[in-house]
């Protein structure tokens, strides 16, 4: 059931991208939003990947990130600080680490498939304890 | 059915409720931004497009007026003139008058003058440079000086009559003459004696000679028909009075 959060995520945009718009105003704390949104979305496959899925964990850390995030860039806007930059260097940096986990988690089940059909495979190193 | 609630329990609903939300806000964002950079651009180039439409439509309709309103004058004139014997001469002189200050359009022989921008490629290795191959505002007030002083009886360039007030300048990528915009093909055409103006300006080391070693592209051809329009605007006076009248 993997296609059920790809399909919800084009319904939702095409539903969005036809019918609403937000005041200009907005848009850049809209930014905001969703960069911290995706990072909630990310950080949970990887926590699904590792089998330490919860999902009220994912649900609140989705909404209170989302807030957080609007709130910091906010009160940069009120101080004269650019705190967006923070909020977008930090969630940057969480969202490229959990997508290289995902990717060595991958690229680490492939290696186990690879070593269970050839055992005498000598040549590939042995598996990293995880 | 029972069996998809199992498979999805757990993670797949929640993810895919907060990919909907997502992809929600995603979508706004999107839009918005498309919405936000279409409107600025149309703003702004609609707003000069109007700007430019509604005061050239002034303008063409300003110029029609003014004409329409100096052929009323002319004909009034004309009436007044044929009622009293020696108004003949006044108006004669009054007409001379208008020919030099431009306020009628002229017609008779002449010279028309072509000057364009070279059409040499710039070298690849040179530098700026580029100049020597534009025609310039000096340029045009060269020929026009050198037009007046071999006899030119009235000289118009780009469909802009020259007259005593007239200024020939350079403004940024255009040349202004008469406070209005023109660009390359710069076209003269001077009424006069015909040879006298054409040697004029093919004297050895003239004007003609110097545009062309500029590798411009001049081109001078005798004509025996010009018609040249009048100013569009009259020139008024605010300070100058006449000195001749108050002499006692």
């Amino acid at each position: 059931m993997i296609f059920l959060p790809i399909v919800a995520l084009v319904a939702g945009f095409l539903l969005a991208y036809y019918r609403f718009s937000i005041p200009s105003a907005w848009a850049d704390y809209a930014a905001i939003a969703i960069l911290a949104g995706l990072d909630a979305l990310i950080g949970a496959v990887r926590a699904r990947l590792e089998n330490q899925f919860d999902e009220a964990v994912f649900v609140s850390g989705f909404f209170v990130n989302m807030g957080l995030a609007i709130l910091l860039a906010y009160l940069g806007d009120k101080l004269g600080v650019d705190l967006y930059l923070a909020v977008v260097v930090a969630l940057g940096i969480r969202i490229f680490t959990n997508l290289g986990r995902i990717r060595g988690l991958f690229v680490r089940a492939r290696m186990e498939a690879h070593r269970a059909r050839h055992p005498a495979g000598a040549d590939l190193k042995p598996a990293p304890p995880r | 059915m029972r069996a998809f609630w199992e498979v999805t329990r757990g993670w797949t609903l929640p993810v895919a409720g907060i990919c909907l939300v997502l992809g929600g806000l995603l979508g706004v964002q999107v839009h918005t931004q498309q919405l936000r950079g279409a409107a600025e651009a149309g703003r702004r180039s609609s707003a000069l497009v109007g700007m430019l439409t509604s005061s050239q439509n002034q303008l063409e309709a300003q110029a029609k007026e003014i004409a329409q309103l100096r052929a009323q004058v002319a004909k009034f004139e004309k009436e007044a003139v044929s009622d009293r014997s020696g108004g003949q001469r006044v108006y004669q002189e009054l007409q001379d008058s208008r020919l030099t200050l431009g306020l009628l359009p002229v017609r008779g022989p002449g010279v028309e003058v072509e000057l364009g921008d070279s059409t040499m490629r710039k070298p690849d290795n040179e530098i700026g440079g580029l100049d020597w191959f534009l025609v310039h505002d000096y340029d045009l007030l060269e020929t026009a000086n050198e037009l007046w002083a071999a006899g030119a009886e009235a000289v118009s360039l780009n469909g802009q009559r020259l007259v005593a007030g007239s200024a020939i300048r350079c403004s940024g990528p255009v040349i202004q003459v008469n406070s209005t915009p023109i660009a390359s093909p710069f076209v003269f055409r001077a009424v006069g004696n015909k040879e006298t103006l054409a040697s004029a300006l093919n004297l050895p080391g003239g004007v003609v000679d110097r545009l062309r070693s500029a590798t411009l592209r001049v081109r001078l051809t005798k004509k025996d028909d010009l018609v040249l329009p009048a100013i569009a605007v009259a020139p008024r006076f605010h300070f100058a009075r006449s000195a001749a009248e108050e002499t006692p």
